[in-house]
């Protein structure tokens, strides 16, 4: 489990846009959110 | 932003269909497959899905807040709330779009996968209203203006600002860059 006050990994993943999203692209600009979920067609 | 083990294709699908369209980035954790989840000690490999978890980073890369609940588990929303209230302080807000311009327009074929990717953005990005959908293997007068706007009778094809994109990522890109960028 990612530890709190420890940075993030990075990472570039592409959305349902088909966009490059990189996490790094926000330093400085804004907070991020992940919600991590099992799978799509479940409830998230 | 949501993140899956799932393609971009299924979230898609899956957002324009039982959510309803959302318009912030669902992650493709697909290939390969649940990598990034478990940089995050996220991914449950035996089950080969992601935890349901939620994940705070600051605007200084700094992980503010990490739980997770389990698969069958439910987020604690009010948590959620608190942390992001201690957290936000001051600025650094999402960008705004500056939104689909008039006359923008999409023609589409039936029974064609790119298509229905065109479609699936126009959908999640809840754009129907702002935007003509032409299909033109129902409607004739379609076809001559798609020919006349795009320059071919090539499908999808969105025509804004004057411009013809025939490449369904691109357009998919283009839309959300426009409504719900990042």
């Amino acid at each position: 489990m990612t530890q709190v006050g420890q940075p993030a990994p990075d990472f570039e993943l592409g959305d349902q846009f088909d966009r490059k999203i990189k996490l790094s692209s926000f330093k400085g600009k804004c907070n991020v959110m992940l919600l991590f979920y099992p799978l799509d067609w479940t409830p998230t | 932003m949501g993140v899956s083990i799932d393609s971009a294709f299924s979230h898609a699908n899956w957002a324009a269909k039982d959510c309803g369209g959302v318009s912030f980035p669902l992650l493709a954790d697909f290939h390969p497959k649940g990598a990034m989840a478990d940089s995050f000690g996220l991914f449950l490999a035996e089950a080969g899905i992601t935890d349901r978890a939620t994940v705070i980073i600051d605007k200084e890369g700094i992980v503010r807040y990490s739980v997770a609940v389990g698969p069958p588990g439910a987020r604690e929303i009010g948590d959620l709330a608190a942390e992001c209230e201690k957290i936000n302080t001051g600025g650094g807000s999402m960008p705004k779009g500056e939104g689909v311009p008039a006359g923008t327009q999409l023609f589409v074929k039936s029974s064609c996968g790119p298509s229905r990717k065109a479609l699936l953005a126009v959908d999640n990005l809840k754009l129907r209203d702002s935007i003509a959908v032409h299909n033109v293997s129902e409607d004739a007068a379609a076809k001559a203006k798609l020919v006349e706007a795009g320059g071919k009778d090539q499908a999808p094809c969105l025509v804004i600002n004057g411009e013809a994109m025939f490449e369904a990522p691109e357009i998919a890109a283009k839309l959300a860059d426009l409504v719900a960028p990042v």
